[in-house]
């Protein structure tokens, strides 16, 4: 249905407003559309319709529609101040009227649109000075903390240097002391000596004698006090060693809590595969787990070498062996055993069999090596081949030059070739 | 406590240093301190720096064949504050900071590296004669005497036979008169021993089932009250030794920090129930210790056992990104304490308000 148009409008002005008053006719104060424009006002409150093509341009901005009490006023403030013939503009075709509705609308839209954008302006101008002021209380708060810091800083430093003032004062005032002590003790000693040179001038005098007593008191006295002084220091404390037995360790590395699993797990797959290395060796089977680790039977021959007991250390070397023969230490102390034993022979052999498996030479074994040589050279010597000994303590002080013990009897070997020869 | 009434860990000084260092102590009765450590050129390094007016000055350097590892002034006199050192080689020497072309003492007292050194008898704290003890990577700890050349006055070392542990750490205690004194020394199995001087025995040992950094008695001077023992892994146990029970040994507590390894422990000289530790992440604790309402109490069979106490964390600051290897409190001045760190840099750190704790 087409809207109906309002014509019983009423409308007042004065030099700067217009008073227009709108009859609702019963329709809902809520159901008013309101647009308007510079030059256009329209009112659409279904079913009715009022239109107006204003006669001279208005503040839109600032006009005012009340709505109510069956019906709606507007207070429209003229743009330019002079009183209207009219409120609508005359002679207006509908090609006119339809430009300015477009034109009205546009402008509407345009102004909807400067609206958001300055409200959006706004807005962020907000944000940022909200910001920057909650960095300033931030700054604030970090130099507050810096400055006490900075304070304490100060004042240790000024304590520093005031005790170190008085620590040089400290010193001055000591030596000032010293000296006079010195010059009081040297003063002391004159005295001293010309009283006992007077007192020898006067040894009949019975007074004499009292009054030498008497200074003779004071001066031990003296001597007395001064030495208490000199502090006792105790001689240095008589020699003495202590054995002592580390909780037992496999690895070399430090002990982690962290790592105690992964090494148990490595153990356990060590044993196990030691345990299907050997299951061919029908021997073994009655011996305990840790019996069939030649790591544990060299700790084990250490030991029994340790309390002088060879024949069982070379039994526990020879099992060892049995196990893995390619270890050089398990040949080395084997040798060390035939040598306590005197098998020399079996020492020559274990320690030319340990010789070759430390091959590689290197830094690392050179102590295992330089062992190596003195025992077969010692092997040698006692066999009477002192050549050949002589030529392994050679070998041996090659390695290790600073050893006294073994240049020593290289020498003695020296001398006992030189010795056979002259004869 | 609010945060503004704690103490406070304030980096005074750093100093930025062109060599690994691994140690440094204060000269005693002085605003000096010296740092060891070794050149990228394999040499060892002594240098004496002063604070002056808020920096250091380097007044002296001392350059030798082997990089120094650990150094106190503990057994020295007040007058002559001689510093002992120990070196990568197994060497210890005594040097006169003043003089320092040859060493006062000299002996390779071990086959490999001493991990650490310690002294007692000296700077007029504590009685008896001046010693110095070192711990080695060969696994033996040995006393030695100034006056005594050549030969330890103790030598603490494994049986014949057994496999060596390195020993890492090792502290004097006990030294109220001229006879008593105890060594306390950590290995790297875990295992932390008391070594009994005046009986010349093993006093106490146990596990602490890490590799055991460091170990400090809060006073060398006192019949021995605390000990702390740092590892790895970032724990740390402080014993409580006035009370020994045959079988338990000394009530201890322990407590994890620093998520990695507790590098050393300092107590502060001016009072025994502050310490701070140092720690694998470049981080430091301030700590301290409340006693027990009962130090000692009887167990289930009447024998006296002790009670540890606890705990409480006062202040931590992290102040480089490498461990902090070394720590020294100023025996002069409450609060101020040097540290090194395997960043090359040495600190001077000032740490407030500890008289009101």
């Amino acid at each position: 249905m087409p809207p109906l148009q309002i014509k019983d409008y009423s409308w007042q002005q004065t030099e700067s407003a217009v008073y227009l008053s709108l009859p609702l006719r019963g329709v809902r104060p809520g159901n008013a559309d309101i647009f308007c424009t510079e030059n256009y006002l329209k009112v659409n409150y279904p079913p009715f319709l009022f239109e107006a093509f204003l006669y001279a341009p208005i503040d839109d901005i600032n006009s005012k529609a009340k709505i109510g009490n069956d019906a709606i006023v507007f207070t429209l403030f003229k743009k330019e101040i002079g009183m209207w013939e009219a409120l609508s503009l005359a002679s207006v075709d509908k090609e006119m009227m339809q430009r300015i509705r477009e034109k009205s609308v546009l402008q509407a839209q345009a102004k909807a649109k400067e609206l958001t954008e300055a409200k959006a302006v706004t807005k962020r101008e907000d944000e940022r000075y909200a910001l920057k002021i909650m960095m300033e209380i931030e700054e604030n708060e970090r130099k507050k903390i810096e400055d006490l810091k900075e304070n304490e800083r100060q004042k240790a430093t000024k304590e520093l240097e005031a005790w170190k003032e008085q620590q040089k004062n400290a010193a001055v005032e000591e030596e000032k002391i010293e000296k006079e002590l010195k010059m009081c003790q040297q003063k002391k000693q004159i005295e001293k000596e010309i009283k006992k040179s007077q007192d020898k001038k006067t040894t009949n005098h019975i007074k004499s004698m009292k009054s030498k007593n008497f200074t003779k008191g004071k001066n031990a006295k003296i001597i007395f006090s001064e030495k208490l002084k000199d502090d006792y220091v105790p001689a240095p404390r008589s020699t003495g060693n202590i054995k002592i037995q580390f909780t037992p360790r496999v690895f070399p590395t430090a002990l982690r809590e962290s790592q105690v699993a992964e090494e148990e797990e490595w153990l356990h797959k060590q044993a196990e595969a030691r345990r299907i290395m050997n299951e061919d060796i029908p021997e073994l089977h009655d011996l305990k787990e840790e019996e069939k680790n030649p790591e544990w039977l060299k700790d084990k021959g250490n030991k029994l070498f340790g309390t002088e007991n060879y024949l069982a250390a070379i039994n526990a070397y020879n099992l060892a062996i049995r196990l893995n023969n390619k270890i050089p230490s398990l040949y080395l102390n084997r040798a060390a055993c035939h040598l306590k034993l005197k098998n020399l022979h079996k020492t020559i052999e274990d320690s030319s069999k340990a010789l070759e498996l430390l091959i590689p030479h290197v830094a690392d074994n050179a102590n295992a090596r330089m062992k190596a040589h003195v025992r077969r050279g010692t092997a040698f010597c006692q066999l009477e081949l002192y050549v050949e000994g002589l030529q392994d303590y050679e070998a041996a002080l090659k390695i290790d030059p600073s050893n006294k013990v073994v240049r020593k009897d290289a020498e003695k070997i020296r001398n006992i070739i030189q010795g056979t020869e002259l004869e | 406590m609010t945060a503004f009434e704690k103490p406070q860990i304030i980096a005074h000084i750093q100093k930025s240093l062109n060599y690994t260092v691994f140690d440094c102590k204060w000269v005693p009765c002085s605003a000096k301190f010296v740092t060891l450590g070794n050149y990228a050129r394999g040499t060892g390094v002594i240098q004496l720096y002063e604070i002056q007016h808020g920096d250091v000055t380097l007044l002296r350097e001392i350059e030798k064949a082997k990089p120094f590892k650990c150094g106190t002034f503990g057994a020295a006199s007040l007058q002559q504050r001689y510093l002992a050192t120990g070196d990568f080689d197994g060497n210890l020497n005594v040097w006169n900071l003043e003089a320092p072309l040859t060493p006062v003492y000299s002996v390779k007292g071990h086959k490999e590296i001493i991990n650490a050194i310690d002294g007692v008898g000296g700077l007029g704290i504590g009685e008896g004669a001046p010693e110095i003890v070192t711990g080695s990577r060969d696994g033996t700890v040995k006393v030695w005497d100034s006056r005594q050349k050549d030969i330890p006055v103790a030598n603490m070392e494994p049986v014949q036979g057994e496999s060596k542990r390195d020993c890492w750490t090792v502290a004097f205690g006990n030294a109220y008169n001229q006879e008593e004194r105890v060594v306390c020394a950590g290995y790297d199995n875990g295992d932390v021993k008391l070594f009994d001087l005046k009986n010349m025995s093993l006093r106490w040992e146990t596990n602490i089932k890490n590799g055991v950094c460091s170990v400090e008695f809060d006073r060398k001077d006192i019949s021995m009250n605390k000990l702390v023992a740092t590892s790895l892994e970032g724990k740390f146990h402080v014993f409580d030794m006035r009370t020994q029970h045959p079988t338990k040994g000394f009530a201890s507590v322990s407590e994890k920090a620093h998520k990695s390894t507790v590098w050393q422990v300092r107590h502060l000289p001016q009072n025994r129930e502050i310490f701070m530790t140092a720690g694998g992440a470049g981080a430091l604790h301030l700590w301290k210790y409340e006693y027990p309402v009962q130090r000692s109490k009887k167990d289930s069979e009447g024998v006296e056992m002790g009670v540890a106490g606890s705990v409480s964390l006062l202040q931590n600051v992290t102040l480089s990104t490498q461990p902090i290897s070394s720590l020294d409190w100023s025996p002069d001045k409450r609060g101020l304490c040097v540290c090194s760190a395997f960043d090359q840099t040495v600190r001077v750190l000032i740490v407030t308000k500890l008289n009101k704790v």
